[in-house]
């Protein structure tokens, strides 16, 4: 077991984001989070990654407590983690934003280029680019990249597929497929649907602050309240065997 | 100037003018301009890495100037020593000081470390004043005529020149040195976005603490060199706000967060500030600072980032190349 | 005796702190900006009540109102032509913006009314008044209560009205009060004329009962930072209170210790409230 959460609460205020919610992560796996919009899977999700404290309950990454760690300590753990919003460094260049993430495994200069020059190659993007001037496919493919470069075992992406047109969901997809073939762990938060079906094994599906339904992707599809509560009455499950499509919400 | 130079023909050129400046402008008139402008872009440097660099906004930059200014002429005064051996003392208590406002204003948005770095400034300044032992509101003297060399105390300005420009070259060369490896980047990386430096694993507290700590130092320096000068300091030449306001000023108009903007900065200000103060006699020095005030409210609107970022952007082939090399 | 006359003069003076802080709290509270342009706002105020008293006349209640509106007028031009281009900028250019613009307005003032230290002729508010036996100038009486019940009217208005809930609509969630058609735009720019307003009218009543120079804003704007560090970042019942105790303590350590004392004590209580609790004295983490 990699990552394991106990009964994570997080409330602000009076108001519940997330209620006593579980999940455990074996090694080489991948796991989506999804859920309808203000289900608390992304307060879920910044509590693992440590950019929230939640109010109880904890998390242990590879027997250790980490619940209290700060975003820094979890990225020297092993925990990456990438944003909704990717936070590219504007003036730097693809290799140099890469670069960052690279000096934390190695420390002097040579190395950490020559590392993110490897990961740069994995994801398909021109080094010299200058951050400011990606669209967003490009800063989502270089906050994977950015992550990478930290050496994660464990990686949460954060709806880092979203807003992509589908032939650039694919390609993600692709890219994700590669990530973790090299051996990397992967928690996803994602709006897509298809997304989930295709990549992972095993989901959690979030509806205001609780986990209400877990198993394969094929399984919760079919249970009434996760219908009704992500994908809406109206929603028709797709026949088998239909293409993918992007934007089930 | 040709696009077609590599960066070190540029360096080696710069270098070579500004040894030459001396020799070839001999008057004191323009040597003492030359100091002028050496001193200005050594404090707008130092202040570069952390208010540039890191992009911690710090006005109060003179609490560090003043230290460096004050540790000299305290120990010549007060045991006779040269005032060389205070350099040192003024690095350790500037260190000292950017701790005790580092450490808890960086945990916090960049507004509190601006509003920490003023007040903490005025505050030195008033109680330096009212204090017998560093000489209240009248301050120190050093030494009237040089014991030796270590005295820094010359006739000429042409020593005074030639050590000012080698720290320049100490600290630019530093600040170059640091642009290219990790801290460099981590530098880069706390200013552009805190959240994501930390997703990678960056520790943004110790990495703005590290860049005030160096800035401090240099900065202290810089105001040993202006005591080592003048022979004499008081509290508001040395922790004066205009002090502050200076390097401010001079480090955003050339450029902050780059290597050579400060340098540009300087360049620029200093003959401005001289003629000002000279076409407008004695009170030209108030309109000197309305006119500062008018260029740093027109370069927060306008272009924060300064004259170097602007030639950048509208040369963009010349730009190009030297991200290239 | 001499000791309750020392107490009530610093609360009368913290008054005054407090109708100017709060301004500088609510621009603070709506943006997560700091003017450092605002003691010159208040140095402004009083160079205005003193044009107003020597060219057109009146009295206190004239060119109190005349302060507050060219203050606001002032306020609201800034923040059209400089905050909002810089506020979504880099942090340089935050800083710089309003840390320039106090440059500008008070060496400005320098050039026009010089250093030397003035103060308001005569009027209807010189001479003292004794109360139970302490002896006050009314002109400090009559501008320490109006302060007080200025920076009341502030928080009412802001706590009360809709405009007041449109402001902090905006501070809370500047998306969200979009989508409930609030134009955070217009709010801000007023939260800029109230705010310069609040400095402006606090400087013309400072003039009533003090002189002043050029210079005074640099000392204001750092009082301020003292008084909404003690406050809470943001809360003008906080900064009403905390002005007071400003006002309070640096009396005291004027009458104490000496008079050039009394800054060295508020600034230092700065330093030590930023080690101790950053987040204010009385304001919410």
């Amino acid at each position: 077991m990699l990552l394991e959460a106990k009964n994570v609460s997080k409330a602000f205020g009076s108001f519940l984001a997330v209620s006593g919610a579980d999940l455990t992560v074996d090694e080489g796996e991948i796991i989506g989070l999804i859920g309808p919009n203000g289900a608390g899977k992304s307060t879920f999700f910044n509590c693992l990654a440590g950019d929230t404290l939640p109010t109880t309950g904890r998390v242990v990454f590879d027997g250790k407590d980490v619940t209290r760690a700060s975003p820094e300590a979890h990225a020297r753990a092993g925990i990456g983690r990438t944003f909704q919003v990717p936070a590219t460094f504007e003036d730097m260049t693809v290799l140099e934003n890469v670069m960052v993430g690279a000096f934390l495994r190695h420390p002097h200069r040579n190395d950490a280029r020559d590392h993110a020059r490897r990961i740069v190659e994995l994801t398909g993007l021109r080094p010299d680019q200058s951050g400011r001037s990606l669209g967003t496919p490009g800063r989502k493919r270089l906050g994977i990249a950015q992550v990478l470069a930290t050496e994660p075992r464990l990686l949460l992406l954060d709806e880092s597929l979203a807003g992509l047109t589908p032939t650039e969901v694919q390609e993600a997809i692709a890219l994700v497929r590669r990530v973790h073939q090299t051996g990397v762990t992967i928690v996803i938060v994602e709006h897509i649907m298809d997304v989930i079906m295709t990549l992972t094994k095993r989901v959690l599906v979030f509806n205001q602050g609780h986990v209400i339904a877990s198993g394969t992707p094929e399984q919760v599809v079919r249970q009434d309240a996760v219908i009704e509560a992500y994908l809406g009455r109206a929603h028709r499950r797709p026949p088998p065997g239909s293409p993918p499509q992007a934007g089930a919400s | 100037m040709k696009s077609s130079f590599p960066p070190y023909l540029r360096i080696v050129l710069l270098a070579a003018a500004l040894l030459a400046f001396p020799l070839v402008f001999t008057g004191a008139f323009y040597r003492d301009i030359g100091v002028t402008f050496l001193l200005a872009a050594i404090s707008a440097s130092a202040w570069n890495i952390v208010g540039g660099y890191a992009g911690q906004v710090s006005v109060g930059h003179s609490m560090f100037f003043g230290v460096g200014a004050y540790a000299p002429l305290l120990l010549y005064t007060l045991f006779g020593w040269p005032p060389i051996a205070g350099i040192p003392l003024g690095i350790a208590i500037a260190i000292a000081l950017a701790i005790v406002i580092g450490m808890p204003t960086f945990r916090l948005t960049g507004h509190y470390f601006s509003m920490a770095t003023i007040a903490v400034a005025e505050l030195i300044r008033i109680f330096v004043g009212t204090w017998d032992f560093v000489g209240a509101a009248i301050g120190l003297q050093g030494p009237a005529r040089a014991r030796g060399w270590w005295d820094l105390t010359f006739r000429s300005e042409l020593p005074y020149y030639y050590i000012f420009l080698a720290v320049l070259g100490i600290v630019l060369a530093t600040t170059a040195f640091i642009e290219r490896r990790r801290f460099g980047f981590y530098l880069r990386a706390v200013k552009a976005s805190e959240r994501a430096a930390r997703s990678l694993g960056v520790s943004v507290r110790r990495t703005k603490l590290q860049a005030l700590a160096l800035s401090a130092a240099f900065t202290s320096v810089a105001g040993s060199l202006y005591a080592a000068k003048t022979g004499f300091i008081d509290p508001d030449s040395g922790f004066g706000i205009l002090v502050s306001v200076q390097m401010l000023i001079v480090a955003a108009l050339g450029g902050a967060g780059m290597l050579f903007g400060p340098l540009l900065g300087a360049a620029i200000l200093i003959p401005l500030q001289t003629a000002t103060n000279t076409w407008f006699g004695g009170g030209g020095s108030g309109l000197t600072y309305i006119l500062y005030g008018g260029i740093i409210v027109l370069i927060a609107r306008f272009e924060p980032g300064g004259l170097l970022e602007l030639w950048h952007r509208i040369r963009p082939r010349w730009s190009r190349r030297a991200h290239a090399a | 005796m001499v000791a309750v006359q020392v107490i009530v003069g610093g609360l009368l003076l913290g008054a005054i702190y407090a109708l100017f802080s709060s301004g500088l709290t609510l621009i603070w509270g709506m943006m997560n900006f700091i003017n450092f342009a605002h003691g010159e706002f208040v140095m402004l105020g009083m160079y205005v009540a003193l044009l107003v008293v020597v060219y057109i006349g009146g009295g206190p209640a004239i060119f109190g109102i005349a302060a507050a509106v060219a203050l606001a007028v002032l306020g609201i031009a800034i923040y059209f032509s400089l905050i909002r281009h810089v506020i979504r900028g880099p942090m340089l250019a935050q800083i710089l913006s309003t840390f320039g613009l106090a440059l500008l307005l008070r060496y400005t003032a320098f050039w026009i009314f010089s250093a030397n230290f003035v103060s308001l002729p005569a009027n209807a508010l010189s001479g003292t008044v004794s109360l139970a036996g302490v002896y006050l100038p009314v002109a400090q009486l009559v501008a320490g209560i109006v302060a007080i019940v200025l920076t009341i009217g502030l928080h009412l208005l802001l706590t009360r009205t809709a405009v007041g809930s449109k402001l902090l609509a905006v501070a809370e969630d500047r998306t969200a009060a979009m989508l409930m058609g609030i134009r955070p735009d217009r709010m801000q720019a007023l939260a800029w004329g109230l705010s310069a307003g609040a400095a402006g009218i606090a400087g013309a009543l400072m003039a009533i009962a003090y002189p002043w120079s050029p210079s005074v804003g640099e000392t204001f704007v750092l009082i301020a930072f003292v008084v909404v560090a003690l406050g809470g970042f943001g809360s003008v019942l906080g900064s009403l209170y905390a002005g007071l105790i400003t006002g309070l303590i640096q009396a005291v350590s004027a009458f104490w210790l000496g008079a050039i004392y009394k800054d060295i004590v508020v600034y230092g209580l700065f330093v030590a409230l930023l080690w101790l609790r950053p987040q204010g004295l009385m304001g919410k983490a």
